[in-house]
């Protein structure tokens, strides 16, 4: 079918690309910007002294590093369980449990929860930080309320379960997010087909299953693109809480860069690790699209 | 180079043509714990020349980061703060100026430590100057010391001494940190000069730099050594073999309050840190929660760093850091930058600010004053300075540092001495190339 | 409808129990925060404080944190302004014209926009210089620049659904093209925007590190670098006031939430989006 411009458009072609024109010179600094992170990856630019000044060209040295070198393989594996578990099994099926059950329920509940859910999301990381060493410490609430009543040792739960207590406090940081998107799409399933499939004899699992589902199912993908790639490219919760630490059993490929970067000043290999970081992430992205693209 | 390149690709990219905010005719960039030198100097500044100063106070969180971009990309202050040890590195890039003519033009600059003004140089040039200095030891606990029945004054003659005596803490009062030698890279270089340093310097005889990262002599950073592995061996007792240490106090949400707290509870025996601490157990800038001197010396105590006790070592060991002021090689007015500088470490205000915060002083003169000279703990740890080291601050010090900072780390995480010390080295290569690196059997 | 979806015939007693219970365990780490920034003497540890006061709030509130908020708000609704405006006039082109390619184009930026900001923020860095831009205005650029490829895709994603007919109706009614984006286009995509505009704004107010380096002068600076004027003193945290000024820190964001709340809830149906 051959596409014609609407004429209310098609009148006003001029206006409407003056009307992009600061978005397009903006995306054009985006553009540019990466492209300077890019050309860094193939240089041993440093963050100061020698390097800064007299840097030069090294090929794809820093990339050879990323498999080479300790730090980038482990960061990838930490990330991915990270990632796993805090968005995808955390926070999205948290979100959408939630936001299945809130809707059966009164208004004051549901508000309390929401509000405390949103509080999570909107403490600044640094204080959620503060809230979760606070919360696993040896004197703190955990330890205090659960552990030592119950007869046990206090256990220093960062020490012990670094990987799985930031975890957690992700989850409890993100969740929000995804119960929003989950309440609204629920919102967005008529009554009807609903109805109808109650009266067609499925059972409430069915129903969830077979007919809520793959109605919402663009949500789904939408909700499950953002939070991986938000999780997987995180950083300031976890390096508040734990410095990507105890030794690198946190450490994320988020921290991984920013130290590379900043820390030892490697500004070139820091330009090598988010280009595979964006690879990375752009592999995930199209396995996503496609879940979005074609209904089975 | 680089920022040249960039400017010109953004000029023609277009966004140029806003005004840059009016300056002020002099500033300066400080972290905010600072303060209590700059600011009264900055007053004085003010008021002697009727200038204003563009004071730009930065939280300690980022500053480094922040002064390296500003330098690189030329809007640094005038006058900026910085850890002695990046200023070797800052002035081969060429961001500093060089001090020494204006300097033998005030009275003032005769009295600084020669030792000191060696540490803030580069290729026989001062670029900055120190405002404190430091030394380091291992300072304990005495009700935890109590506890475990261990005789007091505790004079340990070599690492087995320590790690004996931390054993027995940990075995009297099951308290987690017997032992906290710094590790890992969260606390960036307090690791590398509270931990590894301290230790390294005692692993191995002085003779040929063996006991150090970089090979002076023949301009080589040192990527294996039999005193970089005893000392890794060492942390490898600490975290892994004996337990006495936890790994996550070095990487608390905030490393300082966690010591402290722990340090208040009786839950840290024995800690590896810096003379500092006499006052930053409780408060640096000496507010009203920090205890008289009597009262804290009943509560810790102090004894130097004992080397590893082989033969030909050193029998103590200590290395010395602190911070430095330099001047933007691109000050607008070098003259009143240089005045403005010069005002700060004016005797009358360092003085008082080196002595209120038992700080180790860096100039003869204050060190001869009576109000320093009459303080019981300064003049023990100046004592303690007479056999003090600097660190190799060499150009690329950072990296290396950095380096060893990881290695450390994976120690902490379980990694062998073996793979822990060919990753450093590999590193090193990397970084410095193969003919820069040399190894000691 | 809600309770055909969950088959039940009333609310259970038991499934709001079991809710009570995950809000109490969800709003348990904020105990610390409550306690500590009642408490005159706070000291960080979880303790029934022994006397209770406001004067962490006072303190909070007190020297350079009023500046601050302002330049909090500044910052953020400006970002949030600015991103919105900018999307809104390229999203609407973008969704009615045809142009090939513009869905992968769009998708493209998204995953550039991954490489995370401490990649890009050193060249962001020099060519605000070179520009003049290292000030509160190159804060907001640089935060709308990198908030552009999400809103771009969103926004042009909810006009998507403001169906055709209506503007073409009110075409033939003689309207310009101008009174049917503001009269028929953006009242329909309300939701949407206060979506975009609250995201824009939370990421903004929250930003740490552009304003750090961006920020010529202290009095540049942000609620989020005051924050940590609490760890100012080498190490002593002042954790009375580090609770209090995050109370106050967090409340616009909560605030803002509140009040765009009812339109956010249609608005993020429509972030289900068709690829």
């Amino acid at each position: 079918m051959k596409y014609q411009l609407h004429p209310w458009l098609a009148s006003n072609l001029w206006v409407l690309v003056a009307l992009a024109i600061p978005a397009i010179f903006l995306i054009g600094a985006l553009l540019y910007f990466t492209g300077w992170a890019l050309a860094f990856s193939f240089t041993d630019l440093e963050l100061v002294g020698r390097k800064a000044v007299n840097w030069s060209w090294v090929g794809f040295d820093n990339y050879a590093r990323l498999f080479t070198r300790r730090g980038f393989l482990e960061s990838l594996w930490t990330t991915t369980i990270f990632s796993f578990f805090s968005a995808i099994v955390g926070q999205s099926v948290l979100g959408f449990l939630l936001a299945a059950t809130l809707r059966t329920q009164r208004s004051v509940l549901r508000g309390v929860i929401e509000a405390t859910i949103m509080l999570g999301w909107l403490v600044p990381d640094i204080v959620a930080a503060f809230l979760w060493s606070a919360t696993t410490a040896q004197t703190g609430l955990i330890n205090n309320l659960i552990i030592t009543p119950l007869g046990f040792e206090p256990v220093n739960f960062i020490n012990e379960f670094a990987l799985p207590v930031v975890i957690i406090a992700n989850i409890w940081k993100g969740t929000a997010w995804s119960y929003l998107l989950f309440s609204a799409a629920l919102d967005s399933v008529s009554r009807e087909v609903v109805e109808a499939a109650k009266v067609d004899g499925a059972t409430a699992f069915q129903r969830v299953w077979r007919v809520i589902l793959p109605i919402i199912r663009p949500h789904i993908a939408t909700n499950m693109l953002f939070i991986t790639i938000w999780t997987f490219t995180y950083f300031p919760l976890i390096y508040a809480l734990t410095g990507g630490g105890p030794g690198r059993q946190t450490e994320v490929l988020a921290i991984f860069l920013y130290k590379q970067s900043f820390m030892v000043g490697k500004l070139g290999y820091g330009s090598a690790i988010s280009v595979a970081m964006l690879v990375i992430v752009g592999v995930l992205s199209l396995f996503y699209l496609r879940l979005l693209k074609e209904p089975k | 180079m680089l920022n040249k390149s960039l400017a010109t690709a953004v000029a023609v990219f277009g966004v140029a043509g806003m005004a840059m905010p009016a300056h002020a005719e002099v500033s300066i960039m400080y972290a905010d714990w600072l303060s209590s030198l700059v600011e009264p100097g900055i007053a004085d500044f003010e008021a002697a020349t009727g200038e204003t100063v563009n004071a730009i106070k930065l939280p300690g969180e980022g500053y480094v980061e922040r002064v390296a971009l500003d330098l690189a990309a030329g809007t640094a202050a005038d006058v900026i703060q910085l850890d002695s040890f990046v200023v070797s590195e800052l002035a081969s890039a060429g961001y500093l100026m060089p001090l020494g003519d204006m300097g033998s033009d005030w009275d003032q600059y005769q009295h600084y430590m020669p030792a000191l003004l060696d540490v803030v140089s580069y290729d026989g040039e001062v670029y900055a100057l120190p405002t404190d200095t430091d030394v380091r030891m291992l300072w304990y606990d005495k009700s935890v010391f109590e506890a475990a029945g261990i005789a007091m004054p505790w004079e340990p003659q070599s690492w087995d001494d320590v790690l004996e005596t931390a054993r027995t803490i940990k075995a009297e009062t099951g308290i987690d940190n017997a032992f906290l030698l710094p590790a890992g890279t969260k606390q960036g270089e307090a690791a590398t000069m509270q931990g590894f340093y301290m230790a390294l310097l005692g692993a191995d005889t002085p003779e040929d730099d063996r006991n150090r990262l970089r090979n002076w002599a023949e301009g080589k950073w040192i990527g294996d050594s039999p005193a970089i592995r005893r000392t890794l061996e060492l942390y490898h007792d600490v975290y892994a073999e004996d337990e006495l240490a936890t790994a996550s106090i070095n990487y608390a949400t905030d490393i300082g309050a966690a010591v402290r707290e722990a340090m208040a509870n009786d839950e840290i025996g024995i800690l590896a840190s810096g003379s500092w601490e006499f006052t930053c157990l409780w408060d640096c800038n000496g507010g009203p929660a920090l205890p008289s001197a009597d009262e804290r010396n009943a509560l810790i105590g102090w004894t130097p760093w004992p080397g590893s006790g082989l033969p030909d070592t050193k029998a103590t060991t200590n290395i010395s850091g602190g911070w430095a002021i330099g001047v933007n090689k691109n000050a607008q007015d070098p003259e009143l930058a240089f005045q403005l500088l010069t005002t700060i470490f004016d005797a009358g205000n360092f003085g008082d600010w080196t002595v209120e915060n038992r700080r180790m002083a860096v100039r003869t003169d204050i060190a001869a004053s009576d109000a320093y000279a009459s303080d019981a703990y300064l003049a023990e740890a100046t004592a303690l300075a007479a056999d003090t080291t600097g660190r190799d601050t060499y150009p690329g010090y950072q990296v290396v540092s950095a380096l060893v900072q990881q290695m450390t780390a994976d120690i902490l995480d379980g990694v062998s001495v073996e793979d822990a010390i060919s990753e450093y080295h590999a590193s090193l290569v990397d970084e410095f190339g193969e003919e820069n690196v040399i190894t000691y059997e | 409808m809600a309770r055909e979806v969950m088959d039940q015939d009333r609310p259970s007693r038991l499934t709001a129990l079991a809710l009570a219970f995950l809000a109490l365990i969800w709003v348990s780490p904020f105990f610390w925060l409550m306690t500590n920034a009642i408490d005159p003497a706070a000291t960080g540890q979880l303790e029934v404080p022994q006397s209770i006061g406001i004067d962490n709030f006072v303190q909070a509130l007190s020297g350079s944190a009023g500046r601050q908020f302002v330049n909090s708000m500044l910052i953020a609704a400006g970002t949030a302004t600015l991103t919105v405006v900018v999307a809104i006039s390229a999203a609407y082109p973008l969704s009615r014209m045809r142009i090939p390619g513009r869905n992968a184009f769009l998708w493209a930026l998204v995953l550039l926009r991954m490489l995370p900001a401490t990649g890009v923020i050193v060249p962001m860095y020099f060519a605000a210089q070179a520009a003049g831009l290292l000030n509160m205005m190159g804060i907001v650029l640089a935060l709308t620049i990198l908030n552009l490829p999400f809103t771009l895709l969103l926004l042009k994603n909810f006009f998507d659904t403001v169906p055709i007919e209506l503007e073409e109706a009110a075409y033939v009614e003689g309207a310009s093209l101008w009174t049917i984006l503001i009269k028929i286009v953006l009242p329909l995509s309300k939701a949407g925007i206060a979506v975009v505009w609250f995201f824009s704004f939370t990421g903004a107010w929250n930003e740490f590190l552009l304003p750090l380096i961006f920020s010529r002068t202290e009095a540049g600076f942000p609620m989020s670098i005051g924050l940590y004027s609490a760890f100012g003193r080498q190490g002593s945290i002042d954790y009375g006031f580090l609770a209090a000024f995050s109370i106050i820190y967090a409340a616009p964001a909560v605030g803002v939430y509140f009040l765009l709340r009812r339109n956010m809830n249609t608005g993020f149906a429509g972030v289900g989006v068709k690829g």
